[in-house]
């Protein structure tokens, strides 16, 4: 054949095979070359520093009465520091309703609720937030979050947690001050005293005794061991008849509720008076109770009224020395350590990732 | 045969289009994948977070009776191990995120009575070489001990801390 010019060559054919691989395998790559270019990742790393900013170094809104003691619909944001001058100090009660610890006003819903509080953005963001407390070894998060995927934002930040405080009165307590006073009697009164302007006292808010913003919790224990004639103690009826608050403005004392929600003898549900006690009461006072009672800096009394019988509830009126401080003075809930253990800061850290 | 077959491609030079084009593609892949400055700034921000608090933390007493804070005691009686330990404790405290394999060197400042600035090399856990990526925690300590060659009393120092990952 003289005029082949229409014809391909085999050389020309292996040739434009080759390139055409490597030209496709190249056009093939492009799309991974963009991936190390888009911005999500800084963007996760950003909203989950922002996210932790606000968790460790806010104490959320509304501030008084604080958000950890509102229904979940009145929480505008979270925020778990003890207040705006102390970041990094966390309150506890505050982690506790975060993490859904506490069931007393219900809990957040994942994501949702998280999202509108403490994420905020259009931007549906996955998030996972965990506090890991040291002292405690114990790791609370978000339960239902999923597990992390690859290439989240993340921010830790290290923290203290601020431990409430409680107070154990027990037979060496008792016996070292003078509590069994009293008459010969079957009535008896013992008082408790939550000085708030004397609280109020301490500056340093990571220290600070404030039953407005944390549980504090009184532990009467060894109730039994008071009465004085002991030969009779075992068959004598202890009965805790009332718990009154009264609080004194202006130097006027005014009974302005009952505590109907102590703890008898170590069981884990309350029980309110009047009810038979064996040996322990345990009143554990939430900082709504106190909000409610609205003292300020005014003192709070805590009044426990026993009853004394024999031969079964309610039988025959007994009288004896027993628990009463009605002619001495309360037992005061304040910053000394011989009565009240103080808070005390323990490390934690917390965790924050976002995708 | 062919008369004139100028211009055709030939398997060699498919060949040559080929490797010049894999080699480009190569170096681009290589070339984007060096750090840029924004993602080196989230880095640091995340190991300067973690420094700070750690330092803020060594400086928190845990109890209100508690005379001086760990921090102020490590510096008052030069415990160079406790400083390392407890450091190292925060920071590479391995939590569900990536893991902190923390290096520091620490030194606090101080001015003496004519206003000169001193350093005083404290702690480290490896010797800085100069090629490390280093982000700066700084704090402000108050201590009584008698450091820049003045008497005893309450004076601040400033404690600055160097911290790479390895």
């Amino acid at each position: 054949m003289t005029d082949n010019s229409g014809a391909l060559s085999i050389d020309f054919i292996a040739g434009f095979t080759i390139f055409l691989i490597a030209f496709i395998w190249v056009l093939s790559m492009i799309p991974g070359l963009l991936i190390g270019l888009q911005a999500f990742t800084i963007d996760y790393d950003a909203v989950a520093y922002r996210t932790g900013v606000m968790l460790v170094e806010d104490p959320g809104w509304p501030a008084s009465p604080p958000w950890e003691s509102q229904q979940n619909f009145s929480v505008t944001r979270f925020g778990l520091a003890v207040s705006r001058e102390t970041p990094n100090i966390l309150s506890q009660e505050k982690v506790d309703r975060f993490f859904a610890n506490t069931s007393e006003y219900g809990t957040f819903a994942y994501p949702d609720d998280y999202h509108q509080r403490i994420i905020f953005g259009d931007y549906p963001y996955r998030f996972n937030i965990s506090i890991f407390d040291m002292e405690r070894n114990q790791r609370l998060f978000l339960s239902q979050s999923p597990p992390l995927p690859e290439g989240y934002g993340y921010i830790r930040r290290l923290v203290k947690i601020k431990g409430l405080t409680n107070a154990t009165i027990d037979e060496s307590y008792i016996s070292s001050h003078p509590y069994i006073n009293s008459d010969n009697a079957s009535h008896h009164e013992f008082s408790i005293l939550v000085n708030n302007s004397g609280l109020n006292m301490q500056k340093n808010l990571s220290y600070e005794i404030d039953p407005a913003r944390e549980s504090i919790t009184v532990n009467i224990t060894d109730i039994r061991s008071t009465l004085f004639n002991q030969f009779n103690a075992g068959s004598v009826n202890i009965t805790l008849t009332q718990i009154n608050i009264y609080k004194v403005d202006a130097g006027i004392m005014t009974l302005v509720r009952t505590f109907n929600t102590p703890y008898i003898d170590q069981n884990s549900s309350t029980t309110q008076p009047p009810v038979e006690v064996n040996n322990n009461v345990s009143l554990k006072f939430t900082p709504a109770f106190f909000d409610i009672l609205n003292a300020g800096s005014s003192p709070v009394y805590i009044n426990l009224s026993f009853n004394l019988s024999t031969g079964g509830y309610p039988g025959l009126s007994y009288q004896d020395h027993f628990l009463n401080n009605t002619w001495s003075s309360p037992f005061n809930y304040d910053y000394n350590p011989a009565n009240v253990t103080q808070p005390r800061l323990r490390d934690a850290m917390v965790e924050v990732a976002i995708w | 045969m062919v008369k004139n077959d100028n211009g055709q491609l030939y398997t060699i030079e498919g060949f040559a289009a080929a490797l010049i084009m894999v080699m480009t593609a190569y170096l681009v892949v290589n070339a984007t994948s060096v750090y840029t400055a924004g993602d080196t700034h989230i880095n640091d921000m995340q190991l300067e977070a973690l420094g700070s608090d750690a330092l803020k933390m060594m400086d928190v007493a845990p109890n209100r009776t508690d005379a001086e804070t760990p921090l102020q005691g490590i510096i008052r009686t030069d415990n160079y191990a406790g400083f390392t330990t407890m450091l190292l404790n925060y920071t590479n405290e391995s939590g569900s995120g990536p893991r902190h394999d923390i290096q520091f060197n620490a030194s606090y400042t101080c001015r003496d009575s004519n206003n000169l600035t001193h350093r005083i090399q404290f702690a480290n856990s490896r010797e800085l070489t100069g090629g490390e990526h280093t982000v700066r925690a700084t704090k402000w300590v108050i201590v009584n001990k008698p450091v820049c060659l003045m008497v005893g009393q309450d004076r601040a120092v400033l404690l600055e801390v160097l911290l790479w990952r390895d």
